[in-house]
């Protein structure tokens, strides 16, 4: 197995605002190997979602590249990239964003079990996660039913269900309270480290940065 | 002089027919296209030199192209309220004939010649009018010279009684709620207007072969709205016929026929075009004794207008023959009187003071 | 700012969604606007068109003999209003021109026959009559007639001649008339689907914007302002969007309609002036009431529909109300009750058909893996949410389909009808004084004649049976006398027979009744039945029951054997096909032993192919119409449908971030978009088909007294399904492309709904 999970080279990354081209981040590198957790901190509109997009092939790098697992992207746009991403993120990237991360039609046990079952995972486990992440009495409820924590931690739990090499996590306590904001990135944490998988966090929370094991402030970027 | 009249139904004809002819339009062919140009060949067009002749004259004219015969009569209810009455009956020939020849066959619906036939009784400021419409040839509309007979369906107008000159002529109609049925006498030879009966119309020789019987005594019954009145009165009677009378430009005419308390009797028209209006007129003295008129022996001027829902008129007159020393004012009495047909023109009665007293009646087109 | 204006910044925003709004109530007020303009249209040319044919009257002479140009001229020099009609047969394609004098005929007035002007003396069928004239000159065979206005009195007319009826085509009786009650029921419907639209972008708005109402109520300003306000945007909307709504759907209404006039106009031979366009104000203040209530209503109303947001209550409610519309319909006590018992049916079709499809989509799909799964509870939550919209366009198939069955059943029972009534090549009227017998006679010593046979009617009195009579009483009804009984009738289609029929009616053992006597008095075969023929009074069995399309009255069907002396035939005429023979000869044949040249001859085949070429573009601007509608309840659910998936874009976008393919999530999005319309489309299909069965089975013989056949049409089903599933396609083409776009935050599914279930 080889312990380099996830390398982004010379990446580059601007958008127009009016006619002016503004760059969200240039020539910026990374590196995450697995176990390993990384933060990405900076004020809004410092491109930390942007970027977790790109990680996961979302959106598309001006320029650099981008490599995970065996995987690598030097920014092509043709239908067998897309495919090569997609089946990365169907089974080894999770991704978790601030909100709205379940299908509102299915209950919270049927959403893991999809997300499972997309990353051809068996749908078995998925009533544990449920346990482990200490809503499993809410299995059969449906998201609308259940509070942002709640949520939050089915979230997770569909994350932990496909198994991945790379969780990317974007502000995913972002709209919770601190007590409950605490919870879930500690159960994020602890399983993350369980299972030896890489973690990228988004977030405001220096504190929470604190806890991963690199920490990239992009609002702090070196010009070149 | 109604020429108005047959304006009619010129333009339904005219369709009907798929002929292009029809213009409504006055610039270019005149008050109901009376100045559409005559096709020489087919159409006989009157001119100086054509005499009058009795009682053929009295009968339709298959060679012309537009023929009327034409009533008006200034009577008096029992009651002693002035009542005025018209009949029209015009002629439109789509095509010309020779009178020698044969007619058409009536099983055939020919349409070779339009009838219309108008009647219109004023009384006490009302107006009643109605029109009928025939194609000609089949007997349903027609006119004879001898015995003098013009119907339109239910409407005629006969010689009754025996003899020639000594009889007299009966008038029936009937419209909508009203009716006469009158007893004319006629007085009096045959007056011919213009020269010999050739009545120019215009001052480049376009005209009409024109005559009137200018004393006729009535008297009859008069039925408006379920009301019989007696009434006896004058009236006058026209008969006139060409093929073209309007040239292209003018635009209607103002005729007047006047029965002055002297015996004199004045008929005069005037053609309005935009060069200049065409005068014309005939003044027979008691003696019976005609004098035709140029356009230097008359002055017609406009003295007062009135305003009604189809236009604005004019209904006070002041005219004047200097010649014969008559200078006369002509109104007409309240009221409206439009003939509202299919080209609607003013025919009321006038009465006469000024130099002579009298009464008559009087025709405006073109309004 | 005020409030008023805060509320309406959301249109700022977003003004796509108020141009959605307010094109949906003008697509609606222009579809309301143009059917019941074509339905008005329709009704008052039919009416003026009856109007025409029935009014007209004739003048014939006394003597039989024809009437010439010279009796016109005439009895119009006798004062009387006559207008000639000369008819003139030419061959193909001219067909019948018909010669008319528009100056004989300006004394009808407007009720002139054939007088729309005289720009329509073009031969189409009218022209002038000297041009009818010189055809029957060349050798064209013509018929002169002298008709009078239909006030003129018997008593008024000269005495050599009589009054006579003229009758200018057929008269189609109430077949009209039931197509125009089924006209109207199309016209009550579209206004309750354009409510229905109205409402469903109402709503979709209301959620849109539930933003705005929650920072409004922080702010303290009191949900009963803001929902005065709302009002207030409301109708200032609708005024503004009802005006060109009504001009777009007067213009939609003359360009279908413009062929409508002119058809009946050739049938009738009758102007038509029925193009009054009518004021603004009414259909204006019908939009504007309807367009309130449709937003409004559940503030007031008990019964909820159920809504684009917000909980779905009293579907439950759609079970007693469906069994109770669906008892009124079946067990219909008068017209007013049956038509109560249908809006109720739609009513809880309304309420239910979103809770059945979603309950349907739902059904199974436990077991089924975690894809399927969430394909079928997306489906519901669609079902539910979309409710509206679904409903809607259900309620447009479903009327689409019944229309279109009830036109090709209408069209299939005029056929009949004709049929029934022109089975013969010719007809001819017997003259008033002439004897029958001698014109059967002479038709008995032809040889070559092909059939023929003599019908004779007049009335009857029929004893009433019901037991708890009072006896003696009894019910007036026609008699219809055929002797004899041969081919030409033999084809009648019998609704209900004993065995050998036609048999026993020729034999005079058995009577024959319409199915209109036989509804009402309640005959079957085999039920004796009483009745008088002029002072006979007869018992014989009912042998069969007819059915006779257009007529309200009963209808006794005799063999002319049994009738005795002492009956009077109101109307007698003979049926015959000429076989062999020339039909001129046997004209002179008849007009000889009746001493009559004055025969009434109809062309039995031209007058059907007239007739039918009427219906036929009638039946065309009804089934524009509904189309039409379709189109508008597919274009609603189009609209809807792309915007409340676009509240769910996010969602959809999961699909994408979980690692499927963007041509995966299309699939999904395609699936998803045509099984909702294709859904709608089945559900449409028992409300059709019971839609059909009401109009032809209930509405008729209530209204009526007789019935039309029902008849499906399969391939016609597939035809919406197919249009149905177009339409979902459609939707999801349109999302694609939407999703082809940038990256959705998910903050966008919580601030425009979307996270529904």
């Amino acid at each position: 197995m080889v312990a380099s999970l996830l390398t982004a080279r010379g990446l580059n990354k601007q958008f127009r605002s009016g006619n002016q081209p503004v760059s969200v981040f240039r020539n910026l590198s990374l590196h995450l190997d697995r176990g390993e957790s990384l933060a990405l901190t900076g004020r809004s509109g410092s491109g930390k979602s942007t970027l977790l997009n790109i990680l996961c092939g979302l959106e598309k790098p001006g320029t650099g590249s981008v490599q995970v697992l065996d995987e690598v992207f030097e920014g092509d746009t043709d239908r067998q990239t897309e495919a090569r991403w997609a089946s990365l993120r169907r089974q080894q990237i999770g991704v978790v964003f601030q909100e709205a991360n379940l299908m509102p039609a299915l209950s919270l046990l049927d959403n893991v079990r999809l997300r499972a079952r997309l990353a051809g995972q068996s749908e078995d486990g998925c009533r544990d996660w449920l346990e482990r992440l200490r809503i499993g009495e809410l299995a059969g409820r449906y998201p609308d039913q259940v509070s942002g924590g709640q949520r939050q931690r089915a979230a997770l739990a569909m994350v932990f269900a496909m198994k991945p090499a790379l969780i990317l996590a974007d502000e995913p306590t972002g709209s919770l309270d601190r007590h409950t904001a605490e919870d879930v990135t500690g159960q994020l944490f602890d399983l993350q480290a369980r299972h030896g998988c890489g973690l990228i966090l988004a977030t405001h929370d220096v504190e929470l940065a604190t806890r991963c094991s690199h920490h990239l402030d992009l609002g702090h970027l070196p010009e070149n | 002089m109604t020429w108005v009249i047959q304006t009619l139904r010129w333009g339904l004809m005219a369709i009907v027919l798929s002929l292009s002819a029809c213009s409504e339009t006055p610039g270019s062919a005149g008050f109901a296209g009376l100045a559409e140009q005559v096709e020489e060949e087919t159409f006989a067009q009157p001119a100086p030199g054509d005499r009058l002749r009795f009682p053929e004259d009295f009968g339709p004219h298959p060679r012309h192209r537009i023929e009327w015969w034409y009533l008006t009569a200034n009577l008096t209810t029992e009651q002693g309220e002035p009542l005025g009455l018209q009949w029209t009956q015009f002629r439109q020939a789509m095509v010309a004939r020779d009178p020698a020849g044969p007619a058409p066959e009536p099983d055939s619906w020919p349409l070779d010649a339009g009838w219309m036939a108008h009647a219109a009784v004023s009384f006490q400021g009302q107006h009643w009018f109605a029109e009928k419409l025939a194609r000609g040839d089949i007997g349903q509309a027609g006119a004879t010279a001898d015995p003098f007979e013009v119907w339109h369906d239910n409407w005629h107008l006969q010689v009754e009684g025996e003899g020639e000159g000594d009889g007299h002529w009966r008038l029936q109609v009937d419209g909508e709620g009203w009716s006469y049925d009158l007893r004319l006498t006629v007085n009096g030879e045959p007056v011919a207007h213009g020269e010999h009966g050739f009545s120019a119309k215009t001052a480049s020789g376009e005209g009409s072969m024109y005559f009137s019987l200018v004393d006729l005594v009535i008297e009859g019954e008069v039925t408006l709205g379920g009301e019989t009145f007696g009434v006896s009165g004058q009236g006058w009677f026209d008969r006139e016929w060409s093929s073209q009378f309007l040239k292209a430009g003018q635009q209607g005419w103002d005729w007047f026929a006047l029965h002055l308390e002297s015996g004199d009797k004045l008929m005069m028209f005037r053609l309005r075009e935009a060069g200049g209006d065409f005068l014309s007129g005939t003044w027979v003295t008691p003696e019976r004794e005609v004098f035709p008129l140029g356009p230097d022996g008359i002055r017609l001027e406009k003295i007062e207008q009135r305003d009604t829902a189809d236009g604005s008129v004019p209904v006070q007159w002041r005219i004047q023959v200097p010649g014969r020393q008559a200078d006369l004012n002509v109104v007409a009495p309240q009221g409206h009187y439009w003939n509202d047909g299919l080209f609607p023109y003013w025919e009321s009665p006038v009465s006469v003071t000024g130099s002579h007293q009298g009464e008559g009646y009087m025709e405006l087109t073109g309004y | 700012m005020t409030v008023f204006s805060a509320l309406l910044s959301h249109y700022r925003r977003h003004p796509l969604q108020l141009l959605a709004l307010a094109l949906m109530i003008v697509l609606a007020t222009m579809l309301w606007t143009g059917v019941s303009h074509l339905t008005d249209r329709a009704r008052a040319s039919l009416a003026q068109s009856e109007q025409a044919i029935a009014g007209q009257q004739q003048l014939v002479r006394e003597d039989g003999q024809a009437v010439s140009v010279q009796d016109f001229a005439d009895l119009r020099r006798q004062g009387l209003c006559v207008m000639p009609w000369l008819e003139v047969q030419r061959p193909s394609p001219e067909g019948r021109v018909i010669g008319v004098d528009p100056f004989a005929s300006a004394c009808f007035g407007n009720e002139a026959p054939g007088q729309a002007g005289v720009d329509a003396l073009n031969g189409e069928p009218f022209l002038d009559i000297a041009e009818a004239a010189e055809m029957v000159r060349q050798g064209s065979e013509g018929d002169l007639s002298l008709l009078v206005p239909v006030d003129v009195e018997a008593d008024a007319v000269p005495s050599d001649y009589r009054l006579k009826d003229f009758s200018m085509g057929p008269a189609t009786g109430e077949l009209g008339e039931s197509f125009l009650l089924n006209l109207d029921a199309l016209g009550v419907l579209v206004l309750l689907i354009t409510a229905l639209l109205v409402r469903s972008v109402y709503q979709l708005g209301l959620v849109q914007r539930r933003e705005s109402f929650t920072l409004l109520r922080r702010f303290g300003v009191p949900a009963a302002r803001v929902q005065g306000l709302l009002l207030t945007e409301m109708v200032g909307l609708t005024c503004v969007c009802v005006i060109p709504g009504i001009w777009l759907g007067r213009w939609l209404a003359e360009m279908l309609g413009a062929g409508f006039g002119q058809v009946l106009e050739n049938l009738f031979d009758a102007p038509l002036y029925a193009v009054d366009g009518g004021g603004f104000a009414m259909p204006a203040m019908i939009m504007v009431a309807v367009v309130l209530l449709a937003c409004f209503a559940d503030q007031r109303v008990l019964m909820r529909l159920p809504g684009v947001t917000g909980s779905v209550p009293a579907w439950w409610f759609g079970i007693p109300v469906l069994g109770l519309g669906l008892a009124m319909v079946a067990w219909p006590f008068t017209l007013g009750w049956l038509f109560v018992g249908i809006a109720l049916v739609f009513v809880a079709v309304g309420l239910l058909t979103p809770r059945l499809l979603s309950y349907v989509a739902q059904w199974g799909a436990e077991g089924a893996g975690a894809i399927t799964l969430w394909q079928r509870r997306e489906l519901a939550v669609l079902f539910r949410r979309l409710a509206l919209p679904v409903v809607a366009l259900q309620f447009a198939v479903a009327m689409v389909l019944a229309i279109q069955a009830l036109v090709t059943t209408f069209e299939d029972t005029f056929e009949r009808w004709l049929a029934q009534r022109l089975e013969a090549e010719f007809y001819v009227e017997v003259p008033v004084q002439a004897a029958a017998e001698d014109g059967v006679r002479y038709l008995e010593s032809l040889s070559g004649l092909g059939d023929w046979h003599l019908v004779q009617r007049g009335a009857t009195q029929v004893r009433q049976e019901t037991r708890r009579d009072r006896a003696g009483s009894s019910v007036a009804a026609d008699v219809f006398s055929i002797s004899p009984i041969g081919p030409l009738v033999m084809g009648w289609t019998l609704l209900d027979a004993v065995p050998d029929a036609w048999d026993k009616l020729a034999a005079g053992q058995g009577v024959m009744v319409n199915e209109q006597l036989a509804r009402r008095q309640g005959y079957r075969p085999a039920d004796p039945i009483g009745f008088t023929l002029g002072e006979q009074f007869l018992e014989l069995p009912v042998v069969g029951v007819y059915a006779d399309y257009g007529r309200p009255e009963g209808e006794i069907l005799v063999v002319g054997q049994i009738l005795p002396e002492t009956f009077t035939a109101r109307f007698q005429s003979l049926s015959l096909n000429p076989g062999a023979l020339p039909i001129a000869e046997i004209e002179l044949g008849l007009a000889a032993v009746w001493n009559n040249d004055n025969l009434t001859i109809r062309d039995n085949a031209s007058i059907r192919s007239l007739a039918s070429g009427v219906f036929d573009q009638t039946f065309l601007i009804t089934r524009a119409i509904t189309v039409l509608t379709l189109v508008l309840a597919g274009t609603s659910l189009l609209i809807m449908g792309w915007v409340f998936f676009t509240t769910r874009a996010w969602y959809y976008r999961l699909l994408f971030v979980w690692g499927l393919s963007r041509r995966e999530v299309a699939g999904q999005l395609r699936w998803l978009a045509m099984f909702l319309t294709g859904a709608v489309a089945v559900a449409a299909l028992p409300l059709g088909v019971w839609l059909t069965w009401v109009l032809v089975s209930r509405v008729n013989p209530l209204a009526f007294g007789w019935s039309l056949p029902m008849a499906v049409y399969p391939g016609f089903w597939l035809e919406m399904l197919a249009l149905c599933l177009m339409i979902g396609l459609a939707i999801a083409l349109l999302m694609r492309r939407q999703l082809g776009g940038g990256v959705p935050a998910p903050a966008m599914a919580n601030v425009t709904g979307g996270g529904e279930r």
